[in-house]
């Protein structure tokens, strides 16, 4: 257990730097992030038509509301995940399997280290994305407390569909194609493109059964102060359930995975 | 014509080299269909609440996506073959179809795209649907303007991506660039552009053709030609414009290929 | 000579390649640059093919062989200078030239990578409008010759280099082509393979009449194959004519080889000179004209003990090599 922190660490600074080094690539991720607030921005205010408020929401505070979730679903989606498939077909991982960290905190590590070093660059372009969307502060300093709670919640909750997504690589190698369509239900369902409260009700109630909300209608909720007292604490609930159930569930994958790894002859 | 049967028979082969791996020709064909509708699925849920967007309403909204969306999926199932050409000249792997009996161009067009065929199916299903529910003039004129709209739109998009892969010879990487405008197309082309306003409706109509690929064509038969940047009897020859755009990426590929340096070897 | 089948004239190939960025922003950069760097591949080179010739055509890497060939073939299109091929010009008229011509790449397959064999040589049936009746005689000629029964049904990627070098030989030869370009196609290929490739090759321009142009590394292909040698050194034609007057007019030596198994030190004999050991084995140069092989062969075996000894002519790549030497001290 001794070794753990300082491999930990390291394991997260390297994959910190190769996010850093990929400016390009990042450039490329700000510039299509920023293309979809724009896109929404029109889109919403088209919408409106005019109108003040709908449903006592205002188109400002939509805006507002839907920069910053695009921005959370952005730098808490852990792009380790996405590496992973490939170090499974190069075999890359079997260097991953002897090291004496385990497999789980490894790809923890990693995803850390990407989504330090993410934040960071997010948190650089905060002006830029200022001009096209909209930032507000938080409704007030409660409000601000409770969304941070949520929203490590929700990097966990995030964290373990991830690595059962890449685990699954172990059983199928083609997961590029089902990456790409993650992407679009996780953001959907998660409110970064019609927040919740705008949903038909039966679109809703099929929320509601799922996880991604807690990525950034949930914290958002609370961050704008639309969420308080019980409501909030029911709030935090789902996601704490959300993170107790799918992190189990994230150890029975593995679990399975190593196994698998040993049958195959590893 | 002889042509067009090596054509077919070139097509097929690479239609049976990919049916090989079968596994990825099914799943790419589904998700580059659900991928697709993705966009559409959003613009609905968002019209369950709201009544219209920009005054276009959920069935004409969907008559746009539809249109747009079937062009796109024609230009992808005929001119798919061009995305490779980025790679393939990188890699110096162009130099066996240049020595071929047929012209390098036509050869390209025969590299079958999984993914074209899921493009299309969901292309269909939406523009089929659409058209039953919104209110489009069915009048035979605007049958044929239609149909040429789809054609020109194909055109359209299918002339950038033949712009990109005539630059790969002098530049190489160029499927960047292609992602890039291909984004704007995809983005862009499904919505009624009047709602982002002058300039912009401007620079995608006059600069980057986006408006021409669905918007103008639907406007005219939806009955929303009025609120077009472009006078009437530009709309109506939206259909021509693909065949311009085409014509000029036609010359600049063969301007560009005999610059073509086989390197890489 | 009668009306050549291959002309090419002061063809000059300059490469220029712009100073490139990396990465998505240098890709739009490079559309604006204008510094360039400014490589001659080929530099004024002329020589004419009759039909029916095999030509080997040598040098070194990046001496430009493989830019001629490309060239000739229509892949590239030349900076300046002329190349008529049937009285085509390659890169202009690529149809018709396509289909008088054969190419076969050593590095890179034309075949149908995931597709069997046979249906490569049936795609290239139909690309090149042969008639069900040509098609199958011509099938059957090269599967009996290039041995390709077995392999028929495999698809290209399985093959190994050998095997699936004859399947893209197969698929050049198929429709009968006037010219056949064969660019390094012995290159790692095993020992027996290369042979049968060559006698295939020379089976080909005997019977067929077709005009073959080799470009290779391995000069034991042109001692094989080709009466005629053109050497391209830095872009330019080192030497254009007949094999056996390059031996002769390059050099009259002969090469002794001579296995010494217990002498270490350096073998020390009048008129001859070591070039190369290799453990107990010798080889000594010497000019038969100064010092016959007799007196030589005498002395040898009086000073040392002889175990094993060999008189050969000198080989064609020392010979090449010398040029080389000559052409680039000349050059500077």
């Amino acid at each position: 257990m001794s070794l753990f922190a300082p491999a930990m660490t390291h394991l997260a600074r390297m994959d910190a730097q190769t996010v850093l080094t990929y400016r390009v690539n990042f450039g490329l991720h700000l510039l299509g992030r920023l293309l979809q607030i724009y896109l929404l921005k029109v889109v919403w205010t088209a919408v409106y038509a005019g109108q003040a408020e709908v449903d006592g929401v205002s188109l400002a505070t939509l805006i507002a509301y839907l920069t910053l979730a695009n921005l959370q679903t952005w730098f808490i989606y852990p792009e380790a995940v996405d590496v992973f498939p490939n170090r499974v077909r190069s075999g890359a991982v079997a260097l991953d399997l002897v090291r004496p960290l385990g497999l789980l905190p490894q790809l923890i590590a990693r995803s850390l280290g990407r989504t330090f070093a993410v934040t960071l660059l997010v948190g650089a372009s905060l002006p830029i994305v200022a001009l096209v969307g909209s930032l507000r502060p938080p409704a007030s300093a409660e409000a601000a407390g409770l969304y941070l709670v949520a929203t490590v919640l929700a990097y966990g909750i995030t964290l373990a569909i991830g690595i059962m997504l890449a685990l699954t690589s172990f059983w199928t190698l083609e997961t590029s194609g089902v990456g790409v369509l993650f992407l679009f239900v996780n953001q959907f369902f998660a409110g970064a493109l019609i927040p919740l409260w705008f949903f038909p009700d039966w679109l809703r109630t099929v929320a509601e059964l799922l996880p991604f909300q807690t990525q950034a209608f949930l914290p958002l909720s609370l961050y704008f102060g639309r969420l308080q007292g019980g409501d909030a604490l029911h709030a935090l609930g789902v996601e704490v359930l959300w993170f107790g159930l799918l992190w189990i569930a994230a150890i029975v994958v593995w679990r399975r995975a190593i196994r698998r790894v040993h049958i195959q002859g590893g | 014509m002889r042509t067009l049967r090596i054509v077919l028979a070139l097509v097929a082969a690479s239609l049976r080299a990919q049916l090989q791996y079968r596994m990825n020709f099914v799943l790419w064909m589904v998700i580059g269909m659900v991928y697709q509708l993705t966009g559409f699925f959003f613009l609905w849920a968002l019209l369950a609440r709201f009544r219209a967007v920009g005054g276009w309403t959920l069935e004409e909204i969907a008559f746009l996506y539809g249109l747009r969306l079937l062009a796109h999926a024609l230009t992808v199932v005929v001119f798919g073959g061009l995305q490779n050409v980025d790679w393939t000249v990188h890699e110096g792997d162009f130099d066996r179809h240049l020595v071929r009996p047929l012209a390098p161009l036509v050869i390209v067009l025969t590299w079958f795209r999984p993914s074209s065929l899921g493009d299309l199916l969901g292309g269909i299903a939406l523009f089929a649907a659409a058209t039953r529910l919104a209110p489009v003039d069915s009048s035979p004129g605007a049958i044929v303007y239609i149909a040429l709209a789809i054609l020109g739109g194909m055109f359209i998009e299918g002339g950038f991506r033949l712009v990109f892969a005539a630059l790969a010879f002098r530049l190489q990487r160029t499927n960047a660039l292609l992602g890039f405008a291909d984004g704007i197309f995809s983005n862009f082309g499904n919505l009624p552009l009047r709602i982002f306003g002058g300039a912009i409706e401007v620079l995608l109509t006059f600069v980057l053709p986006v408006a021409f690929v669905a918007y103008i064509p639907a406007s005219v038969v939806l009955g929303h030609a009025s609120e077009l940047a472009v006078q009437p009897p530009v709309a109506y020859l939206a259909p021509l414009v693909g065949g311009l755009v085409f014509g000029a990426a036609w010359l600049l590929w063969r301007h560009e290929l005999p610059l073509y340096q086989s390197s890489g070897h | 000579m009668s009306e050549p089948i291959l002309r090419v004239a002061n063809l000059v190939k300059e490469f220029r390649t712009p100073r490139r960025a990396p990465g998505l922003v240098g890709s739009v950069r490079t559309l604006f640059t204008r510094e360039q760097n400014v490589v001659r591949a080929v530099d004024g080179i002329s020589f004419e093919v009759a039909p029916g010739e095999l030509v080997g055509y040598v040098g070194r890497n990046g001496a430009g062989k493989s830019t001629t060939i490309k060239m000739l073939t229509g892949i590239l299109v030349p900076t300046s200078g002329e190349v008529l091929v049937d009285g085509l010009v390659p890169w202009r008229d690529r149809v018709r030239n396509a289909l008088n011509i054969g190419v076969v790449f050593g590095q890179r397959t034309s075949l149908w990578w995931d597709l069997p064999l046979v249906e490569s040589l049936e795609l290239i049936k139909r690309l090149y409008r042969m008639s069900d009746a040509d098609y199958r005689r011509e099938l059957d000629r090269v599967v009996e010759l290039l041995e390709l029964a077995e392999l028929l049904p495999t698809p290209v990627r399985q093959l190994s280099l050998g095997q699936r070098m004859r399947g893209d030989l197969a698929a050049a030869i198929l429709y009968r082509p006037r010219v056949l370009y064969l660019d390094e196609p012995t290159v790692g290929v095993d020992v027996l393979a290369k042979e049968r490739i060559r006698s295939f090759i020379a089976e080909m321009n005997r019977t067929d009449g077709t005009t073959v142009m080799l470009t290779t590394h391995d000069l034991r292909d042109v001692e094989r194959l080709c009466r005629r040698l053109i050497l391209i050194e830095q872009g330019r034609i080192a030497f254009d004519g007949r094999v056996d007057e390059l031996k002769a007019r390059y050099s009259m030596d002969r090469q002794l080889v001579v296995d010494i198994p217990d002498h270490g030190g350096p073998v020390v004999l009048s008129g001859a000179e070591e070039v190369r050991r290799e453990g107990p084995r010798v080889w000594l140069r010497f000019d038969p004209r100064k010092t016959p092989a007799a007196s030589l062969v005498a002395e040898l075996a009086s000073r040392y003990a002889v175990a094993d000894l060999v008189i050969e002519e000198i080989d064609l790549e020392d010979v090449v090599r010398r040029i080389f030497v000559e052409q680039s001290g000349t050059r500077t």
